[in-house]
């Protein structure tokens, strides 16, 4: 197989009208709310009582563990509220921070610890990508398995989204800074940037950021090829063993979002905690697209204000891209470190699923990028009968959703195996 | 102002568009110059066998999906489609009773009874055409001869088997076979608008190149080494290629999404094993033309053919999954 190519995956017909616009600054004016889990890490502790007053950067959740992430003010102002249980888009509960904006803006900076993996932990990083693990857990799991490979992705997960290639050619001296520090962390031996095929600038730029240190990869941006499993295979070769959890550092590569990794030169360099996300918002029809670096905390309804995008009568808002995004309930959410964008889609847009029976055209085996049989595994999960789910690799899919983009009769595979591997773990843990 | 209703469901979020029933109008848009063809050479026989065929195929499809309390699915044009294909493979000269007869077999005994769209085990069109070809033999192979200048009546591979590979290239030229200008069913003769109608599908991705290609390739395969071994008994794989429902199987029967495997290799060797099979049908059986049959029989391996499974992306061998 050449080098940058994987069998299966789509072509999306999708607009990409967010495409090269500069990232446009969002201060929340209003009060602002922060869950205190922003990761797959755990809880963090809450720092502030309310009445408080809070500066931007300064810690208001403290992370449990030394592989956690802390999250901080995003605005200055007074503790509103802190809530023991607030509603989190993907489920569950979680404590929330409310902080009222007094509209100055002040921070503080980070205390500037010597040990970069310290200041990482206390910059409140994670990887910004489908799976938001805290950097610093990512980056001993890469040191244990002595992985020497670093790729900076910066291909946007979605053809919709293009967040990560304007963030490198905005960012690229944050970005060669992060490169250095998480390089020197792992001692890795080669770094990989990954970059769209017809991102000549990005790359032009980069290769002058960075002098020689990152090889610059150009893909083809075909979907969905930004996913870590098949970033490895293109550029390195090699495939991911893929069991019930598969780990990228088995195959000695770490993968990390270019955000998370301009995040990291931020905290060195400038000594700037997490407190933006540089993400793509999308209208229906690529109406209001834009690419914007929003305070965390801040509504997804006050972003979708400033991009000139009205959602009324029925409607879908998704946080992430369309293929694998999450549909949320309530605008009223706010934008966290696990959104990687947000698209929006009117109600005549709205695609639904369809109760029919699978006429076996194969269209999705031909599209699965990772080589599985959808509806057979939908099929088994389905009708309940997990182990043949198991048997045939449910755990190597990923959920990227091409199998149910072309499938003629709508089935919802993606829904299907969701519901199948959580029977199984379900199943597992009470054996 | 009114809060928005979100709607909140699984993902992808997005959908390409295509159906059921895009597929088969593209299948439709596709059998029509080969249909075409056929009306040019037989005639308003041909016109007849479609209308009826195509009619009484949706009509049976409401009328069974009524009875049996399912829901009506005639707009996903499947009847249609059916109908179409069936009328393809059936002489310009049966009487309409026995299309009638026919479709009732296609859409009750092919597809509803095993549970509708998706459920068959065979190809509904080949059950239907291989219960009228034992109920009726005769009317099945009374045919009409087609426009202008011939020298025969009977199709090429009934004059193959009555009289011999000796005289075929006399009684046929190539062009002829291509353009389809020899008795047969209204719509297998035009092989250059099946050709056509086959790789406009191939374009639209209904199918994918493997079970045409290697359908012909088995074809070719077979029937050259039996040339090979003795042109002066079995006919030349050009012949076997041009004749008969060589075309039509490899494009429109064999192609049929529920009874053909659905990866690669099984398509490769589903399609192999069915062209070669045709090739043995019409060199040793009782049937003149074995495309058809040995597309339906072919059928029954597909469930073990399924069994070959694509290549998984970092698949651990013997794992711990118990």
């Amino acid at each position: 197989m050449s080098p940058g190519s994987f069998s299966g995956g789509i072509c999306l017909s999708i607009s990409d009208a967010s495409a090269n616009k500069p990232f446009e600054r969002i201060i929340p004016s209003g009060v602002v709310t922060i869950p205190l889990r922003q990761d797959l890490g755990g809880i963090c502790n809450a720092k502030v009582k309310k009445g408080d007053e809070v500066k931007v950067g300064q810690v208001i959740g403290e992370s449990a563990g030394p592989e956690g992430a802390s999250i901080h003010a995003t605005v200055s102002g007074k503790v509103a509220d802190v809530i023991k249980a607030y509603p989190h888009f993907s489920g569950g509960f979680v404590p929330a921070v409310l902080i009222e904006s007094d509209g100055k803006d002040e921070w503080v900076g980070l205390e500037g610890s010597a040990d970069p993996m310290a200041a990482i932990q206390q910059a409140g990083i994670i990887d910004f990508d489908i799976k938001p693990v805290p950097l610093a857990a990512k980056l001993n799991e890469a040191k244990s398995r002595r992985a020497n490979a670093l790729i900076v992705n910066a291909m946007d997960i979605e053809p919709v989204l293009s967040s990560r290639s304007r963030l490198l050619s905005e960012r690229v001296q944050e970005v060669a800074c992060g490169i250095d520090t998480i390089k020197s962390i792992i001692g890795a031996a080669s770094v990989y940037v990954a970059v769209d095929k017809g991102a000549s600038q990005a790359m032009s730029a980069v290769g002058s950021a960075c002098g020689g240190a990152a090889t610059v990869v150009g893909l083809n941006p075909k979907y969905p090829q930004a996913v870590d499993l098949l970033l490895v295979k293109s550029i390195l070769g090699k495939e991911v063993p893929c069991t019930e959890a598969y780990c990228v550092a088995d195959i000695g590569a770490l993968v990390l979002s270019v955000e998370t990794v301009a995040a990291v030169g931020r905290a060195m360099a400038d000594k700037k905690p997490v407190v933006d996300r540089f993400i793509t918002i999308t209208g229906a029809n690529g109406t209001g697209a834009k690419n914007v670096q929003v305070r965390i905390g801040t509504t997804i309804k006050e972003v979708l204000g400033h991009c000139g995008i009205s959602v009324e009568g029925m409607g879908k808002v998704i946080a992430g891209g369309p293929m694998m995004g999450t549909a949320i309930a309530n605008t009223e959410t706010p934008v966290t470190k696990e959104v990687l964008g947000i698209f929006v889609q009117h109600e005549k847009e709205i695609t639904g699923f369809d109760s029919a029976v699978c006429i076996k055209c194969g269209l999705c085996i031909e599209v699965c990028p990772v080589g599985l049989m959808p509806f057979l595994i939908s099929g088994f999960s389905e009708k309940g009968v997990y182990a043949k789910a198991a048997a045939n690799d449910i755990f190597t899919c990923f959920e990227c959703g091409c199998c149910v983009y072309v499938c003629p009769v709508m089935i919802p595979m993606v829904h299907w195996i969701k519901f199948g591997k959580a029977q199984i773990m379900a199943q597992r843990s009470s054996e | 102002m009114k809060a928005p209703e979100l709607v909140v469901s699984a993902t992808p979020h997005i959908h390409s568009g295509n159906s059921v029933q895009k597929m088969m109008l593209n299948i439709i848009i596709a059998l029509i110059p080969a249909i075409a063809a056929g009306v040019y050479f037989y005639g308003m026989g041909a016109v007849r066998v479609v209308a009826v065929s195509v009619l009484s195929a949706v009509a049976w499809q409401a009328i069974l999906q009524k009875m049996m309390g399912r829901k009506v699915t005639i707009n996903d044009l499947t009847a249609v489609v059916s109908g179409l294909v069936l009328a393809a493979i059936l002489s310009p000269t049966l009487p309409w009773w026995m299309i009638v007869i026919a479709t009732l077999i296609m859409i009750l005994l092919g597809k509803e009874i095993y549970g509708g769209l998706g459920c068959n085990p065979f190809n509904g069109v080949l059950v239907a055409y291989v219960a009228l070809r034992l109920s009726y033999p005769e009317a099945m192979i009374a045919w009409t001869p087609p426009a202008g200048d011939i020298m025969t009546e009977l199709p090429p591979l009934q004059v193959l088997r009555d009289e011999g590979v000796g005289v075929i290239w006399e009684y046929f030229t190539l062009k002829d076979l291509l353009i389809g200008k020899v008795a047969g069913t209204a719509g297998e003769g035009c092989k250059i608008a099946l050709l056509i109608g086959g790789l406009f599908l191939l374009l639209r991705r209904n199918f994918s190149w493997h079970i045409p290609v290697s359908f012909l390739a088995g074809i070719a395969i077979l029937s050259g080494i039996l040339w090979l071994a003795d042109p002066e008994k079995y006919a030349s794989p050009v012949f076997h290629l041009l004749v008969g429902g060589s075309f039509l199987a490899a494009f429109f029967l064999a192609t049929d999404s529920t009874t053909s495997p659905v990866t690669p290799i099984a398509m490769v060797l589903y399609g192999l094993i069915a062209g070669m099979l045709t090739v043995v049908i019409r060199a040793w059986a009782q049937w003149e033309d074995g495309a058809y049959f040995a597309v339906l029989m072919i059928s029954t391996l597909t469930p073990l053919l399924d069994m070959i499974k694509p290549r998984v992306y970092g698949r651990v061998k013997a794992s711990a999954s118990s």
